[in-house]
């Protein structure tokens, strides 16, 4: 039981996690919650749906194409919601504000589009593999080595390569950052559509394992995205990669161990009781965290 | 006459009303830099107060509504206390998760009714309309009663929201509300000249949370049917862009804003559909082309200036 409710935990985990660098990787280069995250997360769900049913390609396929279009997506946030407010003298309101504004955009439009309806994800994998211990299905294998691999590519996308040194550099500090040649603009799309893709491809992971979609989903789901992300420390990858292994455990074995009905309310339960210790999250550097 | 006093334009007038208050609240933190979201979770918390005091414990309404404030401002303390002290996105994200939180329990308590939703809670019409029957007034403006008690109640709110939109002004232009501004324009400059930052801080979120309290116990003597899918993040969401829309800068700003969003979804009835999709188009084009809303301190500075120079010029006239 135990043990089984640890893998139910960390798969779950592991798709937090994924939404949470979405959230994390734009706020260390913008300073700014990007709340139409869940949005995009829930368009990324749709459209691997339909890249399945309509289209009728493999799930792998599908999940590149999902992030394809995430990254379009991600691209359009950033020239229509995010360009036109920088530079300019305003207050972080604004960027929250328009981001909202694109969230219920998108969460309408899914709305009149595919319907209120609750959606099915089709698969073929679908057998159990019993470890004695636990048992694992495919899926959960499946969602759990997508989201590692996704992690592990992202880690040395940021640490090994020009561009992830780039966006390090400006997450760092922006201004020093243009002034040492970087070209700043260009790191930030680039950023946000990193961001939305991931937040494309959790989607579709997140469909996988729940086997719904709907158009509200990406509310809840973003809502978690962002307990975790205050869990880590905002702007902090590794913060944000074990945050989502934590909320996931945390919530498979509240549901498992009697309140089943509070599940949405583990995750924010956790955050305010971590606040009260840790203001500046499990996992940032004290001085950098929510304490003035 | 008869047109002004239908049902249908009172209700919304009751709501422009209710709005007002909802977007105030979010304005009274503002005012000090915090960005709380937490109000939704404040406003559950006063309408299912005073729906149960109200209902199972018979209290008098005044009662039940100041009920609902209080209860609200006392859980707004508990929040506040680890919460104030955080900054910036952190408490936007603490306190939209206690609103997630107090919308989560409401679904599960036996008191509340859960997802059913709490109905039969006394009308505030209803009761204002006994009263005014009572004192034959209704007989005398020869009314039926039905419209004599949304008339009334429409009064009572203009003149509850009008008082406490006076409130918050001349707070905001006494010592407190200096304070407040020190605060939002420098923490770090503000304590240093001696302004007890946490404490300005918490006094702006607890008075939030006593009006988000009211205005939830209004609403629902308003709707007498309250459910916890009525005070979800959709709602926090709403009374933002209230504020926002209208100038989060001004104190009127919220004012406005509260009663152009809401009597502009209402004559857009046709477009039901499209509504929310128009909603956030307008959100990312307003503030594309004006991030601080309509309403600025520089433009309600400047209408003040013309009007009193027209009011000059009228006695100039005049004489």
């Amino acid at each position: 039981m135990f043990f089984q409710q640890l893998v139910n935990g960390l798969t779950l985990g592991s798709v937090y996690a994924v939404i949470a660098i979405g959230y994390t990787l734009v706020f260390g280069v913008l300073n700014i919650v990007n709340m139409a995250h869940g949005g995009i997360i829930m368009m990324g769900a749709y459209i691997g749906l339909l890249l399945v049913t309509v289209a009728g390609w493999g799930l792998f396929p599908a999940l590149i194409g999902a992030m394809v279009g995430g990254a379009i997506l991600g691209y359009l946030l950033e020239v229509l919601a995010l360009r036109p407010l920088r530079g300019k003298k305003v207050t972080h309101l604004a960027p929250l504000i328009s981001t909202i504004g694109v969230s219920i955009f998108l969460e309408s439009a899914a709305l009149l589009v595919f319907g209120p309806q609750t959606r099915a994800f089709p698969t073929d994998y679908n057998q159990l593999m019993d470890f004695g211990l636990f048992k694992i299905s495919e899926i959960q294998i499946i969602s759990m080595g997508t989201a590692v691999v996704l992690m592990v590519l992202l880690t040395l996308l940021l640490n090994k390569t020009r561009i992830g040194k780039a966006v390090r550099a400006t997450a760092e500090n922006i201004e020093t950052a243009s002034l040492l040649g970087i070209h700043t603009r260009r790191i930030i799309t680039f950023t946000v559509m990193l961001a939305s893709a991931l937040g494309a491809a959790a989607g579709v992971l997140i469909a996988l394992s729940f086997n719904a979609i709907e158009p509200t989903m990406g509310t809840s789901m973003g809502f978690k995205g962002l307990a975790v992300l205050i869990m880590g420390g905002l702007g902090n990858v590794g913060g944000a990669m074990a945050g989502g292994f934590i909320l996931g455990v945390a919530e498979v074995f509240s549901v498992a161990y009697g309140a089943s009905s509070f599940r949405d309310a583990v995750a924010f339960g956790l955050i305010i009781l971590i606040l009260f210790i840790r203001p500046q999250g499990l996992f940032a550097k004290a001085g950098k965290g929510g304490r003035p | 006459m008869e047109d002004i006093l239908n049902g249908y334009v009172l209700q919304v007038v009751i709501f422009v009303c209710i709005n007002i208050i909802l977007a105030m609240t979010i304005y009274m933190t503002l005012c000090t830099g915090l960005l709380s979201l937490g109000n939704a979770g404040f406003m559950s918390l006063g309408a299912y107060t005073s729906a149960i005091l109200t209902v199972q414990y018979n209290l008098p309404m005044p009662l039940g509504i100041l009920a609902g404030g209080v209860v609200a401002m006392i859980v707004g303390l508990i929040i506040g206390l680890p919460t104030t002290r955080l900054r910036g996105l952190y408490l936007a994200i603490a306190t939209l998760g206690f609103g997630e939180v107090v919308r989560v329990i409401a679904l599960n308590l036996d008191i509340t009714h859960g997802a059913l939703g709490f109905s039969g809670i006394p009308s505030m019409a209803n009761s204002l309309s006994d009263l005014a029957g009572n004192m034959g007034i209704t007989d005398a403006l020869s009314m039926d009663s039905q419209t004599m008690g949304s008339l009334l109640m429409c009064i009572v709110l203009i003149i509850l929201t009008a008082v406490i939109v006076c409130f918050w002004n001349a707070l905001e232009h006494s010592r407190i509300g200096r304070a407040f501004k020190a605060i939002k324009a420098d923490e770090y400059a503000a304590s240093l000249s001696g302004i007890h930052v946490v404490y300005y801080k918490m006094m702006a979120f607890l008075f939030s949370a006593f009006f988000a309290g009211v205005a939830g116990a209004l609403y629902a003597h308003a709707t007498f049917f309250i459910s916890p899918t009525d005070f979800t993040w959709h709602k926090v969401v709403d009374a933002l862009l209230y504020t926002v829309f209208g100038g989060s800068n001004v104190l009127w700003g919220s004012v406005l804003g509260a009663s152009i969003l809401t009597i502009v979804p209402e004559s857009l009835r046709a477009l039901a559909e499209y509504r929310d999709i128009i909603y956030g188009v307008m959100l990312v084009v307003l503030m594309d082309f004006r991030p601080d809303g309509i309403l600025t301190v520089q433009t309600v500075k400047n209408l003040a200036r013309r009007f009193h120079r027209k009011s000059a010029a009228a006695e100039k006239g005049g004489r």
